[in-house]
């Protein structure tokens, strides 16, 4: 039987949730560039090529979320310098991502000492020069060490794409990764929000915290 | 709206099969031509003659002695062997004149040689069916997807993206069914047909999705379709069925096979791929 769809939290009502009758729970499908958070019983899922999902929640009240996000190739910087050029702009995206979804967690009533984290991702599904799953990762590990936020589980990096379905409630997650005839498709969404990002400027409500 | 058999006629001209592969079937189909006949035909086309006896020399025949001249190959493969050799050697080249943007070559040939290689290991392992055959079954289940991807490719883009986008699991072909009304089983059936490959083939092509509409060919279509999981598992590296699509039980029942030759049979692949992709696949 259906069950009554959780209430949106204010901000999040334009995210897509759908039923599954076999498990029977509403699913929030996130975009990449998109995050969403929920006191609910109910999972936040995406499907992953080289961009990273971080799933973070307060453990304790289970007000949780996932963001959706990659760094853009910043002109210049390889992925294995990037670190060594310092906080490169194009790490401004993931910041900003990050600290959308711990605001917005916050915000409704989680408690930054209570916050647990897990990653996915980062995968190399094509056979670039560059791997920007890698980039990706160091990215939001570096970002977990320097806000000190506990990282307690990760499944990143590899040649596969992955479809994350993660339950804040409980921290549950389940990762199922994806043939290789997914892959193109997939690049061609991250590519499509990449370039959607870039034709913006950065501007926001970030707050510090 | 297309039919699979529609597309097919839409294709005619520009994905043919290599004349050495005409001329070996033709050659096979009449008895008054002898083996020396075949060795013939196939040295008129060097290149064929040249992966002939890589192959002939490679792990996949674990011959005592090396190969050195297309008799030799062609008296230890055997005629009816050389032919499926021919059609596996030459179907991917065959198919560069469909090229598509939404599945690498390279990805897809992939998976259909790792489901070539599980199919000839399980034949082997039940006895009674032809490995080299279920190999080039193997090696073409999915053909159809190429006609599909090169024709319909709109279409088929929503059919993945339906298929990275339900709530509830599904697979390629339910969704290819769904947006299209057809899938790439009933397209590639309807080339086998078109090309007039052995009812084998055909039958593994186009029913390796749905096993109860399988008349003739019952055991080598559960093959393929066993195959076919187990070769995502060895893609994916994973021996958990809960990880892939899942497996008719009737596949199990037709070929008395158990879900203990899972490991083994994905990690023989696993060690294979890598010779036999060099072997099978256009370079680039």
């Amino acid at each position: 039987m259906r069950l009554p769809l959780p209430p949106a939290l204010p901000g999040f009502e334009h995210i897509r949730r759908t039923w599954n009758d076999s498990q029977e729970f509403y699913t929030a499908r996130i975009l990449p560039g998109e995050y969403y958070v929920t006191k609910g019983d109910e999972a936040v899922s995406t499907t992953l090529g080289s961009c990273i999902a971080a799933c973070i929640r307060d453990r304790v009240s289970g007000i949780g979320g996932m963001n959706h996000f990659m760094l853009p190739a910043s002109a210049g910087a390889e992925s294995d310098s990037w670190k060594a050029a310092g906080l490169s702009t194009g790490t401004r995206y993931g910041n900003f991502a990050m600290e959308h979804l711990i605001n917005g967690i916050l915000r409704n009533g989680g408690l930054r000492q209570n916050l647990e984290v897990k990653i996915f991702g980062g995968g190399r599904i094509l056979a670039n020069m560059t791997d920007v799953g890698m980039r990706n990762i160091l990215f939001v590990r570096e970002y977990l060490k320097t806000e000190k936020l506990r990282l307690v589980a990760e499944d990143v990096g590899d040649t596969f794409p992955r479809m994350t379905l993660y339950f804040p409630a409980t921290g549950k997650a389940k990762v199922k990764r994806l043939r290789s005839l997914h892959n193109n498709v997939i690049s061609s969404q991250e590519n499509s929000y990449i370039a959607s990002v870039l034709k913006k400027p950065v501007t926001g409500d970030i707050e510090l915290f | 709206m297309s039919s699979a058999n529609e597309l097919v006629k839409d294709i005619r001209g520009l994905v043919t099969l290599p004349h050495v592969y005409i001329e070996i079937g033709r050659l096979i189909d009449d008895p008054r031509s002898s083996s020396a006949d075949i060795a013939r035909a196939v040295s008129q086309d060097p290149s064929f003659t040249l992966r002939l006896l890589r192959v002939a020399n490679s792990a996949l025949y674990q011959f005592p002695s090396a190969v050195e001249s297309v008799s030799k190959a062609v008296s230890i493969i055997g005629t009816a062997q050389i032919r499926n050799l021919a059609l596996s050697m030459s179907v991917a080249s065959s198919f560069e004149g469909l090229p598509n943007e939404l599945v690498s070559m390279q990805n897809f040939w992939r998976h259909s040689l790792l489901c070539a290689l599980t199919a000839r290991q399980l034949a082997k392992l039940i006895g009674g069916c032809d490995p080299d055959a279920l190999f080039t079954a193997g090696l073409l289940h999915d053909i159809g997807e190429l006609i599909i991807f090169n024709r319909l490719p709109e279409q088929a883009k929503q059919a993945l993206l339906l298929v990275l986008d339900s709530a509830e699991e599904i697979q390629v072909h339910q969704a290819e069914q769904q947006v299209m009304g057809f899938d790439h089983s009933e397209v590639g059936g309807a080339l086998a047909k078109e090309w007039n490959l052995p009812g084998l083939l055909e039958e593994c092509i186009a029913h390796h999705h749905d096993l109860a509409r399988c008349q003739r060919h019952r055991r080598e279509t559960a093959l393929i379709h066993l195959a076919n999981t187990l070769a995502v598992m060895a893609e994916l590296d994973t021996i958990d069925p809960l990880d892939v699509q899942p497996i008719d039980a009737a596949a199990w029942e037709i070929t008395g096979l158990t879900q203990d030759c899972i490991e083994p049979v994905v990690r023989e692949t696993q060690a294979a791929i890598i010779e036999v992709e060099r072997l099978f696949t256009v370079k680039r």
